[in-house]
């Protein structure tokens, strides 16, 4: 009846601002922050990016969470204290730490995204039954020519595959086993 | 203002990837970014399920807030899930959240008309928008020759009846569970093993034979020409163990000829080897990159907006203009 809706977890109500920002009256170049609705995900990340800024002297980040109407509904808030240098200004530190955390992950995004096109254009899915690997990788169905570069064997165990084991000699490998290869055409 | 960046450059390398299952190593970074990209994959990116279900006919065994959890928990293809909008922000529909653009409409007849018992399963349930269906567990490989049926929602019997509809929204795992697209999602450290020459040098041949035949699975070989213990596979053992189990297993191992700390393990801080596996909602490797862009949004979120910055550089040059600078 009194219960608040689920959503409010996570969605700031009209209002209340999202971060709000302080500095503190008595140690100069230090304020203190809060993000409403916002957990460990978020406050960790930034913890650990404000402490690698030279100029930031102290940095830290608090989770708090409360419980709302008196209903087990439990609202999480971050709390974050940051105190610099006079090169710079927590404002500064902050702004900055979000703006390189940004700039990461669109590289993770890129390298990710490359590695999958990659993966895409060359990956090739061998079923082998009791047979060696070298010559089944000279031929393909198609008649090209195809040569697995050095150490980029990759051995996966498919569910499928009865036996446990893996024998010495790599050149047999058991029914079923599923080979993965990355495979650049010879020119 | 400053130009220096303090950014990380984190290099990822894909070690397997199917449909539902991903497994790769993220490497530079840290546990932080590792940990925060764990739990949006959980509990933060967007897929649709099954919100609200009217129910018209329902003559069952099972009642009908219990069926209408039970068609919540299907997993529904959510590819359009990060392009559509919360029914709750969508400002097209008359405010019942039932419009085209912020949810999917699904509808259910079953009776059972034969002696036999009737599955009503996830296949039954017709989607209005072909992109977002149950997801197909049938596998393609075919190897267990049982029929795959999809999920059961519940049994009838003759003359039992089930007629429903359902709308599908977009929702996050942290509201219900059931909007969250990962099975499970678990990244551990890369081990780093080194084996201590020296002591290594002080065991005969068959001391080093007998050493490297003791561990239930191979993890070393000695290499015929030098007679030195060498690693087998390298690549093939970071796959199937835990770091932990090694250390426990080899320090044992060590021990008992003596001679502990011959090899030891390290994890190494910066390097992580993720498993994401997924409900079938999302593929897996479509689930990091939804996962990436979440984050991203959610700082995004988190920016100090611009009035507060101007109002801290007025503070800051008063401040300095009173302290007589």
């Amino acid at each position: 009846m009194n219960a608040p809706d689920r959503y409010e977890r996570f969605v700031v109500p009209e209002g209340t601002k999202k971060v709000s920002y302080e500095r503190d009256t008595k140690i100069i170049n230090a304020a203190s922050f809060t993000v409403e609705r916002e957990d460990h995900t978020i406050g960790n990340i930034l913890r650990m990016q404000l402490h690698r800024d030279e100029n930031v002297l102290f940095a830290d980040v608090r989770t708090s969470q409360e419980l709302i109407f008196g209903a087990v509904e439990i609202l999480s808030r971050a709390n974050g204290a940051i105190h610099t240098t006079s090169q710079s200004s927590p404002m500064q530190a902050y702004n900055q730490a979000i703006n390189d955390l940004d700039k990461e992950l669109d590289y993770l995004k890129n390298a990710f995204e490359k590695i999958q096109q990659l993966l895409s254009g060359y990956r090739i899915l061998l079923e082998l039954s009791s047979c060696s690997v070298g010559p089944a990788l000279g031929l393909l169905s198609n008649g090209h020519q195809f040569e697995a570069p050095q150490g980029h064997w990759r051995f996966t165990r498919s569910l499928t595959s009865r036996s446990r084991g893996i024998s010495r000699d790599a050149s047999s490998l058991d029914c079923r086993t599923q080979l993965y290869f990355l495979l650049k055409p010879s020119s | 203002m400053e130009g220096v960046s303090y950014q990380r450059f984190p290099k990822i390398k894909i070690r397997e990837v199917k449909d539902d299952y991903a497994k790769f190593e993220l490497r530079e970074t840290d546990a932080s970014m590792a940990n925060a990209l764990r739990r949006v994959m959980i509990a933060e990116v967007p897929t649709v399920a099954i919100d609200l279900v009217e129910i018209e006919v329902n003559s069952s065994v099972l009642n009908d807030e219990f069926i209408a959890h039970r068609l919540g928990l299907i997993p529904l293809t959510s590819e359009r899930a990060m392009s559509m909008r919360f029914s709750r922000d969508c400002d097209a529909c008359d405010g019942d959240g039932q419009c085209e653009f912020c949810s999917v409409e699904f509808h259910l007849r079953a009776k059972c008309m034969t002696d036999e018992t009737l599955d009503v399963t996830s296949k039954d349930l017709i989607s209005s928008d072909h992109t977002v269906v149950p997801v197909d567990f049938s596998d393609s490989s075919g190897y267990d020759s049982a029929d795959k049926k999809g999920i059961i929602i519940v049994k009838l019997r003759r003359g039992q009846e089930l007629r429903l509809r359902a709308i599908a929204r977009k929702g996050i795992g942290k509201d219900h569970a059931k909007w969250s697209p990962a099975a499970t999602v678990t990244f551990m450290y890369e081990p780093e093993i080194h084996i201590n020459e020296d002591l290594m040098e002080s065991l005969t041949l068959e001391e080093k034979t007998s050493w490297v035949e003791s561990s239930p699975t191979k993890v070393f070989d000695i290499d015929a020409s030098s007679q030195q213990v060498c690693f087998y596979f390298p690549q093939l053992l970071l796959h199937f163990f835990a770091p932990s189990f090694w250390a426990i297993m080899i320090a044992q191992e060590s021990r008992s000829y003596g001679e502990a700390g011959l090899v030891e393990i390290y994890a190494k801080e910066d390097s992580f080897i993720f498993t994401v596996e997924s409900t079938g909602a999302i593929k897996a490797s479509q689930l990091v990159l939804n996962a990436i862009d979440v984050l991203k949004q959610k700082l995004d979120a988190v920016r100090l907006s611009e009035d507060t910055v101007e109002a801290d550089d007025q503070f800051g040059e008063l401040g300095a203009h009173m302290r007589g600078g």
